[in-house]
């Protein structure tokens, strides 16, 4: 030979994936029936076969910069027709899970939120933040009775959740950079087509999976509305223009309210999905409860307050942590599959667009 | 030499393995019950065109066996037989036999005047159901005893056109069922095999697309004797097809159907392969593949067919078959040396399906492991396997798997006379 090639396996990377859902993949033996059942790859560089491979010889490096990992929308279509039962729909759902530790800005943070044994500590710090503000924070006076302003004031929470919330973004920004970096290409030209697919749903199309399409839309729609609303209000608050709460009429309040009921019915279907699958990780689960539990605390706790039911400020206190909890891991949990799938359905765009 | 307590050994199956124990143990002086389902020994190797990798036809070593079976006192044979139940300990079975009715004695002369005024057709699974034959039929050109048989769930009620039809008084419309028992010292079951049932592999097409046949189907169409004498004709339109593609590990290595290899499928494609070179120079063949598998002197057999330029080996497993309006079939799989997946045009699909373990109606005592073959080691026991049932293999090694067995049902005579039982 020529030119030898050094493989070079990570073992820790290796051992992570086995540990998070790959547990079967060294019963790949390289077949190809899961690049043929896949009606996502493409004709060129079909996955995940290769990546399977890859993850077998531990490749970290060029695994967690192939933009292909990011291509799958996880049907499971490869996992059922694999003839050795190596699940190469897991193994990629891990190998994606190893990408955003790896990118993870700051690292400890990607850490931090992938482990099971920090859990209580993540929720922990925003439980202490909001008791903090529910005992401490100076309160309107008079405070009015059955407003969440009387006990978690705006004008303490609306700073509060716009740092998180620039944190996150800036979170993101290093770890999609990192990213960026590690394909190679800056990933430009394709975001128009990328963004137009995600926004109609596209890709989920050919997944021939009705169910999961909708699921995935209802909760993506319905959570980008509420995180307008959010901004709109936090904005109208702060500059003394809104006043919470929002009349039911108002024209912002039923915008909220139908985004919410988008999001119920998504993050319901969703958790039906999930329920069922046997191979669900401690990450897919903390995304999705974190979710789910967002949408069913918020509009508990808006029914509580039109009820006039006390009750509503402990619902709405653990609908605070869990909006934390949501907002500040989101770089470091599977919600940034969204910022990377992105920058990969954009590069993968871009290639067909050339050829 | 008297062998052992001097009980016969009884033989399960008429194919080559049995045949081989059934001769072998009679060389060695010991009585034999050759017990044969169909009407005719000769089994699955009878239908085989040609071997791999010598390419000569199976007359070569089955014409051999029936000539030391023939006139052999030492032997048994019972066809249209199956072995019912089975009783007692390693060197004393109780064996019973129920013997269905041929309903043509040893005065047929194979004249094949009772096939030509039967009014009745049968499914030929001689031919893996590519054609048919009368309610009276000869099962096989070599087939041994030479004599045709009558299959009466075929028969119309009350016809007695063949009993008219036989200057001989060969035929017996009458004949019924019988159990015969016999002690025996050892049970030798070499059953052997079926292919697995492609239509369970529905991304394979089988039974969707009509131009999609099976290995065993190929094999008799290139025989001459087959139902298209020797040409290769898709089912369709009967075309000679300058395009085929074979698909490697239909249902073997496949969780979801066989888990284990067939072992035989990687050089009978390559046989097929050479089939049709041999036939239709021109013809363009594609084999899709997980890994060849041609262990041993087969790796010579695959080196020669890897040189042939009209032969394209491709490793991906084929995962989808559809049927495009002409017939032809789009075969989509990935080129996985070259990373690329594709969907090619083919016009015949041959899926190389898998070797399924034979045990229908076996009585109990056999034991079967996780794949159902009778492959579970029985020190010092009587009930043995050889052949295809025992593991997926070629003919060569189920010749010599035969031998062994023989070997061990001597041992188990020989045991149960020096214990004094």
């Amino acid at each position: 030979m020529a030119d030898a090639l050094a493989i070079q396996p990570d073992v820790r990377f290796l051992k992570r994936v086995l540990a998070s859902g790959g547990g079967d993949l060294k019963k790949c033996y390289q077949c190809a029936t899961c690049s043929v059942a896949c009606e996502l790859a493409p004709e060129e560089s079909p996955f995940p076969r290769k990546q399977m491979m890859e993850a077998q010889w531990g490749l970290k490096a060029q695994l967690l910069c192939d933009p292909a990992i990011w291509l799958c929308h996880n049907c499971g279509k490869c996992t059922e027709r694999c003839p050795r039962g190596a699940r190469p729909g897991d193994v990629l759902g891990a190998v994606r899970r190893e990408a955003i530790r790896h990118f993870a800005f700051p690292g400890w943070m990607g850490a931090l939120v992938a482990d099971p044994k920090w859990l209580p500590l993540l929720f922990l710090l925003p439980a202490l933040i909001f008791a903090a503000v529910a005992f401490w924070a100076p309160k309107p006076v008079p405070a009015p009775p059955f407003e969440f302003g009387s006990v978690f004031p705006a004008s303490v929470l609306e700073p509060l959740f716009f740092a998180i919330s620039g944190f996150a973004l800036l979170a993101f920004a290093v770890g999609v950079v990192r990213f960026a970096r590690g394909i190679g290409e800056t990933p430009s030209a394709g975001f128009g087509a990328a963004l137009k697919d995600i926004a109609a749903h596209q890709s989920f199309k050919q997944c021939d999976d009705a169910s999961m399409r909708l699921a995935h839309q209802l909760t993506m729609w319905g959570f980008a509305g509420l995180a307008m609303v959010g901004t709109a209000t936090g904005i109208g608050t702060m500059a003394g223009v809104l006043r919470t709460p929002l009349a039911l009429e108002s024209p912002l309040k039923i915008f909220a309210n139908l985004a919410a009921a988008a999001s119920l019915a998504g993050v319901t279907l969703l958790l039906a999905r999930r329920v069922g699958r046997p191979a669900s990780t401690y990450f897919d689960w903390f995304f999705l409860a974190a979710l789910s539990g967002v949408v069913f605390t918020g509009i508990a706790a808006e029914l509580l307050r039109l009820a006039e039911a006390r009750a509503m400020y402990g619902v709405y206190f653990v609908h605070l942590v869990l909006i934390f909890g949501l907002l500040l891991y989101a770089p470091y949990s599977k919600f940034a599959h969204l910022a990377y799938r992105t920058v990969a359905m954009a590069r993968s765009r871009k290639f067909n667009a050339r050829s | 030499m008297n062998s052992g307590s001097g009980k016969p050994v009884m033989v399960i199956g008429g194919g080559i393995a049995g045949l081989t124990a059934a001769v072998e143990l009679a060389d060695a002086g010991c009585a034999v019950i050759l017990v044969e389902k169909s009407a005719g020994l000769g089994g699955r190797v009878a239908r085989m065109h040609q071997y791999f990798p010598k390419l000569c036809p199976p007359a070569c070593g089955l014409e051999m066996h029936f000539r030391r079976l023939r006139g052999n006192a030492a032997i048994t044979v019972l066809t249209l037989a199956e072995l019912t139940s089975v009783s007692g300990s390693p060197g004393d079975y109780e064996a019973a036999v129920t013997v269905r009715p041929r309903c043509v004695t040893e005065s047929c002369t194979l004249c094949g005047e009772c096939a030509k005024v039967c009014p009745a057709e049968r499914e030929d699974d001689y031919n893996y159901g590519l054609a048919k034959t009368r309610a009276a039929y000869l099962p096989h050109g070599m087939t041994y005893p030479a004599l045709y048989a009558i299959d009466r769930t075929a028969c119309p009620a009350n016809c007695r056109a063949c009993v008219d039809a036989c200057r001989y008084g060969a035929i017996r419309l009458d004949e019924q069922p019988e159990v015969r028992r016999y002690s025996v010292s050892a049970i030798i079951a070499a059953t052997g095999w079926k292919p697995y049932d492609a239509s369970r592999l529905d991304h394979l097409g089988y039974g969707r697309c009509r131009n999609v046949v099976t290995n065993v189907m190929l094999e008799r169409m290139a025989a001459t004797d087959g139902p298209t004498a020797g040409r290769i004709l898709r089912p369709s339109d009967g075309k000679e097809p300058r395009t085929v593609a074979f698909v490697q590990c239909a249902g073997s290595r496949d969780e979801n159907h066989l888990p284990y290899c067939s072992a035989a499928c990687c050089a009978a494609s390559i046989k097929h392969a050479a089939y049709i070179r041999a036939l239709y120079p021109e013809t363009a063949i594609t084999i899709f593949y997980i890994d060849i598998r041609t262990p041993g002197r087969l790796e010579e057999f695959y080196a020669r067919a890897s040189k042939d330029t009209n032969i394209r080996l491709i490793k991906g497993k084929v995962a989808e078959v559809a049927e495009s309006p002409t017939g032809d079939l789009l075969v989509t799989a990935e080129d996985a040396l070259a990373n690329r997946k594709s969907t090619m045009q083919f016009e015949l699909v041959v899926l190389a399906t898998g070797i399924v373990p034979q045990t229908d109606g076996l009585p109990e005592g056999f034991r079967r492991d996780e794949f159902g073959f009778l492959n579970v080691p029985n020190r010092n026991g009587g009930l043995l396997a050889a052949g295809c049932v025992r593991r997926p293999a070629e003919v060569s090694f189920s010749v010599q798997d035969a031998t062994g067995a023989a070997l061990k049902a001597l041992q188990c005579a020989n045991r149960s006379v020096s214990h004094g039982r």
